[in-house]
């Protein structure tokens, strides 16, 4: 039986109560457990264990604490081995009893209690183990750590559970799969930036954030929303109002706080560890599947065609940016909690193993489409991977990330980036090698010039990040002339660079017509596209600078006077005042020649320049105004001195075969790409 | 490290003779011998991954590592790595590019950068696979510190025989499934044929299975079809063609399949099923013999563990020296009654301190490992680019006379 005063010198006297309660307590698996005093023991179970309340609990505790002093006196003095209390068996079959009773019933362990029992017996074990062995101690020692083990895969399984609890239970990543999918070609059929039909849709989106991140914005409020409902209500989490990663209530992080530290206490790190982070990984990896998460083999990304592999990219920018974005750090967070304190460490451990896992999955990715058939189309995807791998290098910081996966990250991103400028490359060269030889009929915008166009305001779009890429990884040769007066920036540089071969490409071009004004408007045409869409896009305009758009508005001109040069100049020298003479008198014959000729030259001139094509309206109208401006005074002044020579009447009306007003508005016909003075020309 | 300066002497060797040639018609004779040497480099290479106690024929300097231990493992990705510097030199370094874009060499350039994508798709599943293993590692470093501990006790051997039998059931080996009720939460991979690159988890109460979804390569994937469809449309050059590029083409494809081969076997990885049969190394030429007597080896090996039914965890020598301690360990800690004959107790101990050595072993080697592997992939990346950029180069030069 036990009595707590066979320990020799215990100091305070047993409280009240205790006595009876120690005395009832110690008949392990006495059948008569609850007989003695049930009124006494309201905690008492109906199994062959026992529930201490706390202050008696805190006695026994006391009680091996003592024993503990003794001990470690006794190993000091080489002493005669100690005696083990009973108040250790009775420490052990409290925890064995609280075991059973979560265990059966299900029931919240008074936690509290039962870690302080742990600790106390840990604590004993490593002592008992360092004493003089004796057979008392050993017998006690072997049974405690038992008990101790035994306590510490209950404490194992309740973290398993807690870990296992959250909403997602993989449930709904199956389900809302071909829904998000869908989601997603709706998405791509506006971002698309390859083919032509779909080239003014860039125009039209200046910036890609209010294209890209409000679309995916709304995609994550929206769409995503019921998908994640559903898996909260599969997994039993009810109608939750708000989704959130990871999911945990305080008190499971609190409860697993705790279990954690135990675990640790008692030596159970490696356990712990192996538990949190294979459950986590698996959460995680839960997490990113519902939002699109899906692994890819290499082998398969290569065979995929650029539409297909266009929706991935979208859906792993996306996955990659929300992860930098809040996955990663709330998953930190909770690791932080749960490893609080001295855990620091083993927290920065176990998130940096997450997070390498992680990361490595993305990087594949980018990896594997780094190796697909470059093409300049791919652009715009390849730098929103950039960005999101740049946004994950710098996302991955707050933990234990390591340096080795900082110089991966930095690794992939040095790949895309050179393959970003090797795809400027490739437009370099698709503008160079562009020796199409028919010729746009009209004089019009060439669909080269287009497309050039329309493809360096997006990139305008990507300013900064394509900034960032040519400064780290363009390892060209110093070029043999720097433009200085250009651009200052490297981007910048490559714009120009891009639009001046696509200016010799245009100059070439413009050699195709046999008519040299033709030749000009087609130059006016291009060059006025390219002015109004460097005036339209202030990115272009901020990266290639004043000066330089300076200059084109004065090549402009030139083609202009050109023009005007080519075709009214020589219409005009048959209204020049100066040969209708002969002999110091205006000759009829001359005068009539005159008018016949410029009727002749006009009528010409008015039927092929009135199928060309000026498509920009106040090109269109400054070319009218200043052919007008040229003629009509000219021709008004030399009908107004010379139609006098001629009869009035049939030979008037035959010679003067237009009004001044009629000059006015045949001009204005011009460049309207009316194709029915072509028939009229033909028939 | 005597191998990579010995590549560094023959790569510059190519590139000063070519150098010193200058037109590119005459040295055919001097291509003869650079393919020599590549052969007897690889040759030489493959021969030091023999030990000495096996039926070598090699001199004294050759490997100590035990066979399909770690340390091997690596040597073998070294080996890797030279050949493929070199091989690359023989390819390309001061080459008229346009000779890779005509054939044999515009069929199988692209077949060779097939076979380096599924090698990429095989080294993650590897990485995958490692780190499986080091999971099981912890797993055995638990049980080793637990039995460790004197005096023993019960609930020290309880507390190993739950990891071991995790261990083990991580590992495939299915023999505790009698009475480890203790066990029911256990980490297992290779079960079911798709845990392979993570730990997949059985678990009897609550939802079900909560197995683990792999990381690296997808569900479908499996390790031993990749070797399969490398190897399928490998075939020797013949006549004209066995004395041009397209023969280093040809050996760098063997060698590239059988080390991707002897990492599967050797790391657990997804679904290995045939491995043994599905690749083969051509006995009849000369410079492949070492790499045939160690395709051997591995493949009795493979056939040895396929017998015995249960899946094969992998060949790594540590792995099967953990696998088999574990199972001693896992009977000790099972019978384990206190107090324990001093005799059994030294036994135990015995194997304790195998299994910590093996443990340490293990964290010392594979990470290095992983490291290697990842060298190797961006190795086979960046050797694809810059090929692909000689053939662009290769293309544009030639466009304007098209």
């Amino acid at each position: 039986m036990y009595q707590p005063l066979n320990m020799a010198n215990q100091a305070p006297p047993p409280a009240a109560g205790f006595d009876g309660e120690m005395e009832m307590l110690s008949c392990p698996g006495s059948p008569s457990l609850t007989a003695g005093s049930p009124e006494e023991n309201p905690k008492t179970t109906g199994y062959d264990g026992y529930q201490l309340d706390d202050a008696i609990l805190s006695q026994v505790l006391e009680d091996v604490d003592r024993f503990l002093e003794k001990l470690s006196a006794a190993a000091e003095n080489d002493g005669d081995p100690v005696e083990v209390p009973d108040s250790v068996e009775i420490l052990s079959k409290t925890v064995e009893s609280m075991i059973d009773q979560c265990s059966y019933r299900c029931q919240e362990l008074d936690s509290t209690a039962f870690y302080d029992a742990i600790d106390c017996l840990s604590r004993m074990v490593d002592q008992l183990g360092e004493a003089p062995p004796s057979p008392a101690t050993l017998g006690s020692l072997n049974r405690t750590s038992t008990v101790i083990q035994r306590a510490l895969m209950y404490l194992e399984d309740e973290l398993w559970s807690i870990l296992e609890q959250p909403k997602d239970d993989g449930g709904g990543g199956g389900g809302g799969k071909p829904d998000h999918h869908h989601h997603l070609d709706n998405n791509n059929n506006n971002v698309s930036t390859n083919n032509n039909t779909n080239k003014h849709k860039h125009s039209k989106s200046t910036t890609k954030h209010s294209s890209f991140n409000s679309r995916f914005g709304h995609h994550e409020r929206t769409e995503n929303r019921p998908e994640i409902e559903a898996a909260a209500a599969a997994a039993g989490g009810g109608s939750e109002e708000e989704y959130s990663f990871p999911g945990f209530s305080p008190e499971a992080v609190l409860g697993m706080n705790k279990i954690a530290n135990a675990m640790i206490r008692a030596g159970y790190e490696i356990e712990c560890c192996i538990i949190y982070s294979f459950m986590r990984r698996n959460s995680f990896k839960t997490a990113l599947v519902n939002i699109g998460f899906e692994i890819v083999s290499i082998d398969d990304l290569q065979k995929m065609q650029w539409n297909s592999l266009e929706k991935e990219i979208v859906s792993w920018v996306r996955i990659v940016k929300e992860s930098s974005k809040s996955l990663f750090g709330e998953e930190w967070k909770l690791c932080r909690s749960v490893f609080s304190g001295r855990h620091g460490e083993v927290a920065g451990r176990l998130f940096g193993g997450l997070v390498r896992a992680v990361c490595m999955q993305f990087l594949n990715f980018a990896e594997a489409t780094m190796l697909t058939k470059r093409s300049t189309e791919k652009l715009f995807k390849f730098l929103d991977m950039y960005e999101a791998v740049r946004d994950l290098g710098s996302s991955i910081g707050v933990g234990g990330a390591t340096e080795e996966l900082a110089a991966e990250i930095e690794a992939t991103k040095a790949r895309i980036g050179e393959t970003a400028v090797g795809m400027f490359g490739e437009l370099e060269n698709s503008i160079k090698s562009d020796h199409g030889r028919t010729q746009v009929p009209s004089g019009s915008v060439h669909p080269l010039t287009r497309y050039t166009m329309n493809y360096l305001e997006y990139t305008c779009v990507y300013r900064e990040t394509l900034e960032q890429i040519f400064h780290q990884h363009q390892h060209r040769r110093p070029a043999a002339k720097e433009k200085e007066e250009a651009a200052s920036t490297k981007f910048g540089k490559q714009l120009i660079k891009v639009m001046e071969l696509l200016d010799s490409n245009l100059e070439i071009k413009s050699r195709l017509y046999k008519d040299p004004s033709l030749r000009y408007i087609f130059l006016m045409n291009n060059g006025r596209y390219i002015l109004q869409k460097i005036r339209a896009s202030p990115e272009i305009h901020e990266v290639t600078g004043d000066p330089w758009r300076r200059k084109r508005s004065t090549e402009l001109r030139g083609y202009h006077k050109s023009y005007q040069r080519e075709t009214w100049y020589r219409l005009l020298q048959f209204l020049n005042h100066e040969g209708l003479s002969v002999n110091g008198k205006v000759s009829k014959p001359v005068v009539k020649e005159r008018f016949k000729s410029f009727n002749a030259m006009f009528d010409d001139i008015h039927k092929t320049q009135s199928t060309w094509v000026v498509s920009d309206e106040q090109l269109q109208s400054e070319l009218r105004v200043s052919i007008s401006s040229v003629i009509t005074p000219a021709y008004r002044s030399f009908i107004g001195r010379f139609s006098q020579y001629l009869k009035p009447g049939r030979q008037s009306e035959k010679y003067i075969k237009y009004q001044p007003e009629d000059i006015e508005s045949l001009v204005d016909e011009l460049f309207d790409g009316n194709p029915t003075s072509m028939g009229r020309k033909k028939t | 490290m005597p191998a990579t300066e010995y590549q560094g002497s023959f790569l510059s060797r190519i590139s000063i003779r070519r150098n010193q040639v200058v037109s590119m018609d005459g040295n055919h004779e001097q291509e003869l011998e650079e393919l020599e040497i590549f052969q007897k480099n690889i040759s030489e290479r493959f021969s030091d991954l023999i030990s000495d106690d096996s039926s070598s024929s090699s001199n004294s300097a050759s490997s100590s590592e035990p066979f399909l231990s770690i340390a091997w493992v690596r040597k073998l990705l070294d080996v890797f790595l030279c050949c493929e510097a070199e091989f690359k030199a023989v390819l390309i370094m001061g080459r008229d590019p346009s000779l890779i874009s005509k054939p044999p060499l515009d069929r199988l350039i692209p077949e060779l950068f097939d076979r380096a994508v599924k090698a990429l798709d095989i080294c993650n599943a590897v990485m995958h696979g490692i780190d499986s293993v080091r999971q099981c590692q912890k797993l055995a470093e638990i049980a080793a510190a637990s039995l460790e501990q004197r005096p023993l006790g019960e609930g020290q051997a309880r507390r190993a025989k739950k990891a071991l039998a995790g261990l083990l059931s991580a590992m495939g080996i299915d023999e505790t499934s009698g009475g480890h009720k203790s066990a029911e939460r256990s980490w297992s991979f290779g079960r079911r044929g798709g845990g392979g690159g993570g730990v997949s988890v059985t678990k009897d109460r609550g939802s079900g299975q909560s197995r683990a979804s792999t990381w690296g390569v997808p569900k479908n994937w499996s390790a031993a079809k990749q070797i399969q469809v490398m190897s399928a449309n490998l075939v020797a050059p013949r006549g004209a063609e066995a004395s041009g590029l397209a023969m280093p083409v040809y050996i760098m494809s063997i060698v590239t399949v059988f080390v991707m081969w002897a990492l599967i076997a050797a790391i657990p990885c997804q679904e290995r099923t045939g491995l043994a049969t599905h690749f083969q190394v051509p006995r009849q030429l000369g410079w492949a013999q070492s790499m045939v007597w160690l395709h051997e080896k591995i493949g009795e090996e493979l056939k040895k563990k396929e017998k015995k039914g249960a899946s094969p965890v992998g060949l790594l020598e540590e792995i099967q020296k953990m696998e088999k301690l574990g199972q001693s360990l896992l009977e000790f800690s099972d019978g384990f009654q206190y107090p324990v004959p001093e005799e059994k107790l030294d036994e135990a101990a015995a194997q304790v301190a195998d299994l910590t050595e093996t443990c340490r072993r293990m964290e010392d080697g594979l990470v290095p490992l992983q490291h290697q592997i990842r060298e190797v992939f961006h190795r086979i990346v960046r050797s694809r680019t810059e090929v692909l950029d000689v053939l662009d180069h290769a293309g544009k030069s030639s466009a304007p006379s098209v």
